[in-house]
């Protein structure tokens, strides 16, 4: 072998390790960068919620002393309804039980605390949920927190539309005998979106997955038919 | 079927013949890679966007899973959609694959390991992959076993990236240089 094949050799030699060592460096530099993208991807998730995350609310007249729900009857067990009023389900439900739990209210029986969630935000183009159940809040300061409850669930718009507007609204809480100017201003000024918000907040961290969930007595009940819910009353008040 | 739809346009289609398999193989898998490649950022892009405008409603479905406590599951749905959308984009433009594609094996693992988990509690929920998610209503049955084997299938394209990396017209190929480079795919 001569010594100038020797020296070739060895240069290729030197070539390879110095391009083996530059690919190294290189996939280095593209998974830091990568990865530090990923972190900044989440890092700005977290940023956006946690600004997002209202920290003060307005809670309306009529709300439990947590702020977390508007309170109908004075009875000794106590019925947490969460619906969302976009939720079919959830209308269904009002249709078969609400008549029950009136009439629970109305001996006197229960206390039902009523959280006007907004799960389904994703399910109107408008923010339905959250738009709605502010404007229950403005009901509720108008006293008539369970008649508009009733009318919005009685002209329940489909899922995946606009919803009904804040105009529709505001002749609804005036249609149930809430004063027009204030529930004009109140829905426009979006007065209690932060309480709706809070609402909704407490309902996740409390286990409520879904809508509609009802507990008596803080124990979730799967039977939400009018006797079921009869038989729980009952069987809680003893 | 993607083996036909991406092989080299230059080459007889008429291949059939078995013995063929081993000079096939070559030319198909750069055009199947970047199939798998914009297929799963296309699975990642989509997935984050529909969590993206709702960052709440992430959370709250990654709370249904009643794994760990709402407040990390608050934070972790929101930091979710954009991850999702980071590595969507880094596989779209091929930077990084081999990196993000283990990213996303690992992913899967986590997402596929939470749904079996949630079928084995009983739980009724909807995964929450695209979008929606949560407590499915009464009267609603859960769809785990679709869930699983959709996500068993992205894991396959997560793997393929693996284990192939180099794909054409990616950021890492022009990083290093035109000429394709057999040892990188070590």
């Amino acid at each position: 072998m001569s010594s100038r094949k020797g020296q070739k050799k060895a240069a290729q030699v030197v070539r390879a390790q110095i391009a083996r060592e530059k690919r190294r460096t290189r996939t280095i530099i593209t998974s830091i960068a990568a990865v530090v993208l990923l972190v900044i991807a989440g890092l700005i998730g977290w940023t956006v919620y946690s600004s997002q995350k209202s920290k003060s609310f307005t809670s309306p007249p009529n709300a439990n002393h947590t702020g977390t729900g508007i309170v109908l009857g004075q009875g000794p067990v106590t019925i947490d309804l969460y619906e969302d009023y976009l939720c079919p389900v959830c209308k269904q439900f009002q249709d078969t039980s609400g008549p029950t739990i009136t009439q629970l209210i109305n001996e006197n029986k229960v206390r039902v605390v009523y959280h006007p969630v907004a799960f389904l935000n994703r399910f109107s183009s408008t923010q339905y949920s959250t738009r709605s159940a502010a404007a229950s809040g403005c009901a509720a300061q108008g006293a008539r927190f369970k008649e508009f409850t009733d009318a919005l669930f009685a002209k329940q718009p489909p899922e995946n539309s606009a919803g009904l507007s804040d105009n529709e609204l505001i002749d609804i809480g005036a249609s149930v005998g809430v004063n027009r100017d204030a529930m004009s201003s109140c829905v426009r000024d979006g007065t209690y979106k932060t309480w709706t918000a809070h609402v909704t907040d407490d309902a996740a961290k409390s286990g409520v997955t879904g809508t509609p969930t009802v507990k008596v007595n803080g124990k979730e009940l799967t039977d939400r038919s009018p006797e079921g819910i009869k038989a729980a009353v009952a069987a809680a008040g003893k | 079927m993607m083996v036909e739809l991406f092989s080299d346009p230059g080459r007889p289609m008429t291949v059939t013949a078995p013995s063929t398999r081993a000079i096939r193989w070559p030319a198909v898998r750069p055009w199947l890679g970047i199939a798998v490649r914009l297929g799963l950022a296309a699975v990642w892009l989509f997935a984050g966007a529909t969590k993206v405008g709702d960052l709440a409603a992430s959370g709250r479905a990654v709370n249904a899973y009643q794994v760990m406590p709402y407040d990390v599951a608050a934070v972790i749905g929101a930091a979710l959609p954009f991850v999702e959308l980071a590595l969507g984009v880094l596989l779209l433009v091929g930077l990084a694959t081999r990196l993000a594609a283990g990213v996303s094996a690992a992913l899967l693992v986590v997402f596929i390991t939470g749904i079996a988990s949630a079928w084995v509690r009983g739980l009724a929920i909807d995964c929450g992959c695209f979008g929606s998610g949560g407590q499915l209503a009464a009267g609603q049955a859960p769809t785990y076993l679709p869930e699983i084997l959709r996500d068993l299938g992205f894991l396959v394209m997560a793997g393929f990236l693996l284990i192939w990396p180099r794909t054409p017209f990616s950021v890492d190929g022009w990083l290093a240089g035109a000429a394709p480079e057999e040892g990188e795919d070590e």
